[in-house]
């Protein structure tokens, strides 16, 4: 007889999703309860797109405000085309405009040392924000700014974002 | 005893300082920047002021130079971590009259204020 | 002899592509999911190759190539996933030492033509390579010797980091290739009209920021009374976007400084926790309770990175007779990639690629480690390169006394 005892049970439910690791300047996108990740957030930014419906979703880790400023032909590296580039992945996978949502983490001021103007991490963080309101696409949750580095991930099948710093306790989006 | 003003933006520096000179000094001033350095030097005109070069706000150079034009006979000693030509070289333009690189050791600074400010 | 950004960037792309090409090989044949994390040119001291494999067991398969290129070019892993690997391929091949090793050095047959053939490809020659070769090595030796050349005691060295997906192994493809073909190479691939690089400068610069580094140990040394040795000073080539990737997820405490002058750009010390709190007790008086990081600390630290920041950059400015400022320390606490992540942001605003200068220093008598990290603007570092008089590389250190006389 076949004993069904709670550590088996316990692990079998805890069968490990697959992980997928986003670096900097790269996008992603799962769909099937994978978990996405990036890490060593400073001024970058981290943007969660997800489609409940269709269970898509999608990673981008995002250097600079906009490809405008300087020439290169990697659409993650932008926040305006990262974001665009993400949207365009996420529909070729199945996912619908009208579904998606966005939650997003980083645009730290770390080490800004210019003297004038806002910093870099601000000025992605609202090339994303304005990016994405042009995609009609609502922003759920965000953890920005501040003088500290993040890491974060993203779990496909619940939109859950956990944003974890170096010095403090995770925080779920 | 010659009073002395210390200006390092390090608080670690100063109370590095204030250890080596405090038997032999009497330490009228701790300050962060050149504005402060300067507003105290007003206030106390001390023998002798331990300037370090790299603060923020205005830097060692530029308080020692205005120190140095409002007051000729003003001691002044850049102690600093830099160790380059130029900046020496500007130091000495401003009035500087002694230049300490850190790291020092604690003879060091002593023959160094020896030779501006004898006690 | 010049060599345009451009064409630096160019064969970094092709090293990247051919590493991808190489672990594209590998997961079609073993099912291992790995991805390239990192490319990167290396110009260092040829003693130097390697240093950081120091302390651990390797596997290697080495191949000698010649025609459009030549020089050696080696795919290293550590012992445990050579295991992984032969297993793979064929279940229970670890046992079985010949099986293993046969196993390996297919793999890296396969993964390292696809390597090169990338090269010949856009070289439009042929690139012709010897039968692999398979070794077992500790540490460095499992690298080939860096070419010899009666005129440069440096090399350029393409490596390639590859992550074993989900794995906490690496690792790397290393090529060394002869200096004189790949320099030819890179002229004749080049745009003449493009931004260059005098890259025999590049190597006096170099070998100044080598007494930087020295300078600025033997300043740790004096304020803490720990022996300290520099260890490896080169300077790297990569896409802006690789430049975090430099530095560990591990969290650091430092400074960085941004500097302005010609050079300018921005300059960190970082030491891991444990370095940190070690070198910060040796600065102090009194030991503090408890082995986590202290405001006390923190402040030691703070002076510690200015004073070792003005020990590296001091030498640039005396021998191009011209002064660099800095700003005063900031502290930092974090991630050691994050504390990158908005530099390489502020680089990358001017420019797509960037050379990174990295210094390490090490003492055997406590756990410490120091890493300096400076990145320069590659505009102004190009102007420095040009002003750079070779005749004056060793003359980093001001005369006080003559000063002020």
């Amino acid at each position: 007889m076949k004993v069904y005892d709670g550590s088996q049970t316990e692990s079998a439910q805890q069968s490990q999703p697959e992980r997928i690791k986003v670096g900097i300047a790269e996008y992603r996108v799962a769909t099937d309860s994978a978990v996405l990740t990036t890490s060593g957030l400073g001024s970058c930014i981290g943007v969660g797109i997800y489609d409940e419906a269709s269970g898509v979703a999608g990673l981008v880790h995002v250097m600079l405000p906009t490809a405008e400023d300087v020439e290169g032909g990697n659409r993650a590296k932008f926040a305006d085309t990262g974001v665009a580039a993400l949207v365009e992945a996420l529909e070729a996978e199945g996912a619908s405009r009208d579904g998606m949502r966005a939650k997003i983490a980083g645009g730290s001021d770390m080490l800004d040392f210019s003297e004038n103007g806002p910093s870099i991490g601000s000025r992605n963080a609202d090339q994303v924000r304005e990016t994405l309101t042009a995609f009609d696409i609502p922003l759920l949750g965000e953890d920005v700014g501040g003088d500290h580095g993040r890491s974060l991930r993203l779990e496909a099948d619940t939109g859950d974002f956990v944003v974890k710093s170096a010095n403090t306790e995770s925080t779920t989006l | 005893m010659p009073d002395v003003l210390i200006a390092d933006d390090s608080e670690f520096m100063r109370n590095l300082l204030r250890e080596i000179l405090e038997e032999d000094h009497t330490i009228v001033g701790e300050v962060e920047n050149g504005v402060e350095a300067v507003e105290v030097y007003k206030e106390e005109t001390p023998d002798l002021v331990m300037m370090d070069i790299v603060m923020p706000i205005r830097d060692g150079i530029e308080a020692t130079d205005e120190i140095k034009s409002s007051n000729p006979d003003a001691n002044v000693i850049m102690c600093t971590s830099v160790g380059q030509e130029e900046k020496m070289k500007e130091a000495v333009k401003a009035g500087a009259d002694g230049y300490i690189t850190k790291p020092f050791q604690k003879p060091s600074v002593i023959e160094a204020i020896e030779d501006v400010v004898p006690t | 002899m010049n060599v345009d950004i451009q064409s630096l960037g160019t064969f970094n792309q092709l090293a990247h592509e051919g590493a991808q090409q190489a672990t594209q090989s590998l997961a079609q044949m073993t099912g291992i999911d790995a991805v390239v994390d990192v490319t990167k040119i290396t110009l260092l001291d040829r003693a130097d190759v390697g240093e950081g494999l120091t302390g651990s067991e390797f596997v290697g398969v080495q191949f000698g190539f010649e025609g459009a290129l030549e020089g050696e070019t080696v795919l290293v892993f550590d012992t445990e996933s050579a295991d992984t690997i032969a297993d793979s391929l064929m279940p229970g091949a670890s046992d079985d030492p010949a099986m293993a090793q046969s196993s390996v050095t297919e793999i890296g047959n396969i993964m390292m033509s696809g390597f090169i053939d990338g090269w010949a490809d856009y070289l439009d020659s042929t690139i012709d390579h010897s039968p692999p070769e398979y070794i077992e090595k500790s540490g460095k030796d499992v690298l080939p010797e860096a070419p010899e050349s009666d005129e440069h005691q440096q090399v350029f060295v393409f490596k390639s980091e590859i992550e074993w997906v989900g794995e906490s192994v690496n690792f790397y493809i290393y090529m060394l290739p002869e200096y004189e073909p790949l320099a030819e190479m890179m002229m004749e691939h080049g745009d003449p009209e493009a931004d260059a690089i005098p890259i025999d400068k590049l190597q006096t610069f170099n070998e100044m920021t080598t007494n930087g580094t020295q300078q600025a140990a033997g300043n740790v040394e004096m304020m803490t009374g720990i022996p300290t040795d520099a260890e490896v000073t080169e300077i790297s080539f990569a896409p802006i976007e690789d430049v975090p990737k430099q530095i560990g997820t591990d969290t650091y405490v430092g400074t960085v400084v941004e500097f302005t002058g010609v050079p300018s750009g921005y300059l960190m010390v970082l030491f891991d926790e444990v370095s940190a709190v070690n070198v910060a007790e040796a600065m102090m008086p009194v030991e503090t309770d408890g082995d986590s990081v202290t405001d006390q600390h923190k402040a030691a630290i703070e002076e510690l990175g200015n004073i070792m920041t003005s020990g590296f950059v001091d030498g640039w400015a005396n021998v191009l007779q011209t002064s660099v400022d800095h700003t005063p320390p900031r502290l930092v606490h974090d991630m050691g990639r994050s504390i990158v992540d908005p530099l390489a942001a502020q680089v990358g605003q001017h420019q797509e690629h960037a050379f990174i200068i990295n210094s390490t220093m090490r003492t055997d008598d406590v756990e410490f480690n120091a890493e300096i990290h400076a990145l320069p603007n590659e505009k102004e570092l190009r102007e420095a390169l040009e002003d750079l008089d070779v005749e004056r590389a060793d003359e980093t250190e001001a005369d006080v006394e003559q000063i002020f006389e």
